[in-house]
């Protein structure tokens, strides 16, 4: 009871808030626009007509096109490829925004917990310190993660009703993104216990989803450390990397997962999801055990 | 010195504060021994920095001891089961400002495992009961000090602590609702509960405690019954009329331990009246009263003069007087 007490309350919050509602109005818009703007009609797979705002789409050399002279002959394109390609869309432009959006709404759930009159009165209660942490965490994935959902189900049930593809790999895009997030929000939870400032942590997460796309490419690029020439200079410069690389969540290889995964093309390695959790869990796992043994 | 029965001890309880590289420790408690017992309303006064909250804080677990140790209710001080029978309100306490008055108590008697329907019994009872009832819908960021307060102390007894530790209860609050904070204390006393009051307000502390500490730089300075404390100093004052004052002043040469100190400056002086001081016993007031009753004077009062917990604060905290 007391878990979901501060879990509920902890969403409770963030609806107060009013960030992630404004997330919620511009899926909620995405869903209507696709509801109301798209219609098709599919025959044996292949779409036979798409028309958009009314404008009738048809396939052409260059690509597929939108005008209102209407189709100038039978289009033939397959229906999972309109329905992957307006999902991979969706997720490249949606994605991001949910993230950055979810950073914003979540980075004061944990420095506002820890202002004096507030945990002198959470702390007074019979609730153990580690649950009344992860719970706070817990709320805030939560939310993010029901925003996910609701994005992706929406989109994949509108898409599947009125194209008739229904795409599994999108819905666990999803469900990637919300792992993702949750391992963000973790380093959040670490920052704002160690620093105690929501400013603070808005821009330390930033610097973490910059610097893990950053390091990516010479943690790929075996040759880059043969431009330095000063031995110990390589090997600092190569430990850094690498241990950024490990200890960050990989935002890049997400990328690249979340892609394949609405492509249905196989995800070339899940070790990067498996890395990033571990990351995640290692920063909630600290952040709990320095909020243990805090005096407040 | 573990006392079964007390609601909080501390044997040797120390707590040095460090922060950041180049700032001196600070030392908040330094070696405090102390016994709560069960069923009494204790105050612990001292001035500010003097580590009041300190030792709430670690008594509550929020903060950790460096030294010695303490127990609540028979049990570590910290432990979660012992805070399940601890009632507390902060002082400035917050609220999440999303929630309304009696969304505030729910949750938190949720975190206090009050389950359904009593807890909502209680929330409706509590709300009434501290004249919150009509603010219930109302966000508790719209709510006054005084509201506040009201709110953070039915917060405190909606789970019929045990021990209820208050710091500052009455700060904000009205005359009138200070009386009905007090009558609230009282009726928790009468519940069984032990009340543990952190105050500035001494004449409040003087008028529910039985106990009270003081705590000076970090050390126990002064500790025992608010009676003892304010016992009366064997100085007695004598109220008379005369029709003829200057009958008044030979007296106190024929009585020991008898004098006229001159009228207070400010004080409003009542034609022939007077008020003379006696140092001494029972005996000895008698023997003035008879000297001046011989003398032809009317006694109108006689009252033993007590101290003010005010002035025992004051002379411990100002004059450095030990126990």
């Amino acid at each position: 009871m007391r878990i979901r007490a501060l879990v509920l309350d902890t969403c409770r919050e963030l609806l107060y808030r009013k960030t992630l509602l404004f997330y919620f109005g511009i899926v909620t818009l995405t869903h209507l626009m696709l509801l109301l703007a798209l219609e098709t009609d599919a025959a044996n797979g292949l779409i036979t007509s798409v028309r958009v705002f009314g404008m009738e789409g048809h396939a052409s050399r260059g690509g597929f096109q939108l005008d209102d002279r209407g189709a100038p002959g039978g289009l033939m394109i397959e229906a999972a490829t309109l329905v992957r390609g307006i999902e991979v869309t969706v997720a490249w432009i949606l994605y991001p925004m949910g993230i950055l959006l979810s950073v914003f709404a979540t980075a004061s759930l944990v420095p506002r917990m820890l202002e004096k009159g507030s945990i002198d009165l959470l702390l007074s209660k019979p609730v153990s310190r580690p649950a009344l942490f992860a719970a706070r965490w817990l709320g805030g994935l939560a939310v993010a993660a029901a925003n996910l959902i609701y994005l992706v189900g929406g989109v994949g049930i509108i898409l599947g009703f009125k194209v008739g593809i229904w795409n599994r790999g999108f819905l666990l895009s999803g469900l990637m993104m919300a792992a993702y997030f949750g391992a963000l929000l973790a380093y959040l939870a670490l920052i704002g216990i160690l620093l105690r400032s929501t400013t603070i942590g808005v821009m330390m997460t930033a610097a973490i989803y910059v610097v893990s796309l950053i390091v990516r490419f010479p943690h790929a690029n075996a040759d880059w450390p043969m431009l330095i020439t000063s031995r110990i200079a390589r090997l600092m410069a190569q430990t850094v990397v690498e241990v950024l690389y490990h200890a960050l969540p990989r935002t890049y290889e997400f990328g690249q997962i979340v892609t394949s995964l609405i492509m249905e093309r196989p995800v070339a390695s899940w070790a990067p999801v498996g890395g990033t959790l571990l990351a995640g869990g290692a920063a909630l796992l600290a952040a709990v055990l320095l909020f243990r043994r805090t005096d407040f | 010195m573990a006392d079964a029965s007390a609601a909080l001890l501390a044997e040797g309880l120390a707590k040095t504060y460090r922060s950041g590289l180049g700032r001196r420790p600070v030392r908040a408690l330094k070696d405090l021994d102390l016994v709560v017992p069960r069923g009494t309303v204790f105050g612990l006064l001292g001035p500010n920095g003097a580590g009041k909250t300190t030792l709430v804080k670690l008594a509550l677990g929020i903060a950790f001891p460096t030294g010695g140790r303490a127990t609540v209710l028979g049990r570590p001080a910290g432990d979660v089961g012992a805070r399940a029978r601890i009632g507390y309100l902060p002082e400035n306490h917050r609220y999440p400002a999303h929630l309304t008055g009696q969304q505030v108590l729910d949750f938190f008697g949720r975190l206090s495992e009050i389950r359904e329907p009593m807890r909502s019994r209680r929330v409706e009872t509590l709300l009434r009961r501290v004249r919150m009832d009509e603010w219930r819908a109302t966000p508790v960021r719209r709510y006054s000090k005084g509201m506040m307060q009201r709110l953070g102390m039915a917060q405190a007894i909606l789970n019929e602590p045990d021990l209820l530790i208050l710091d500052e209860p009455t700060d904000g609050v009205d005359p009138v609702g200070r009386q009905e904070l007090r009558d609230l204390l009282l009726e928790q006393k009468a519940r069984g509960a032990t009340i543990f009051l952190n105050s500035h307000l001494l004449s409040e502390v003087e008028r529910v405690c039985d106990r009270v500490a003081i705590l000076k730089e970090g050390r126990l300075v002064r500790e025992g019954h608010v009676d003892d404390l304010t016992r009366p100093e064997s100085v007695w004052e004598i109220e008379v009329r005369a029709a003829d004052p200057a009958r008044l002043r030979p007296i106190p040469a024929a009585v020991p331990g008898l004098t006229l100190p001159p009228a207070r400056p400010g004080e409003p002086g009542e034609a022939g009246a007077a008020v003379f001081e006696l140092r001494g016993d029972v005996a000895g007031l008698n023997r003035a009263l008879d000297a001046l009753r011989s003398a032809g004077v009317m006694i109108s009062a006689v009252r033993p003069r007590r101290t003010s917990l005010e002035d025992v604060f004051v002379k411990v905290v100002r004059d450095g007087e030990a126990a």
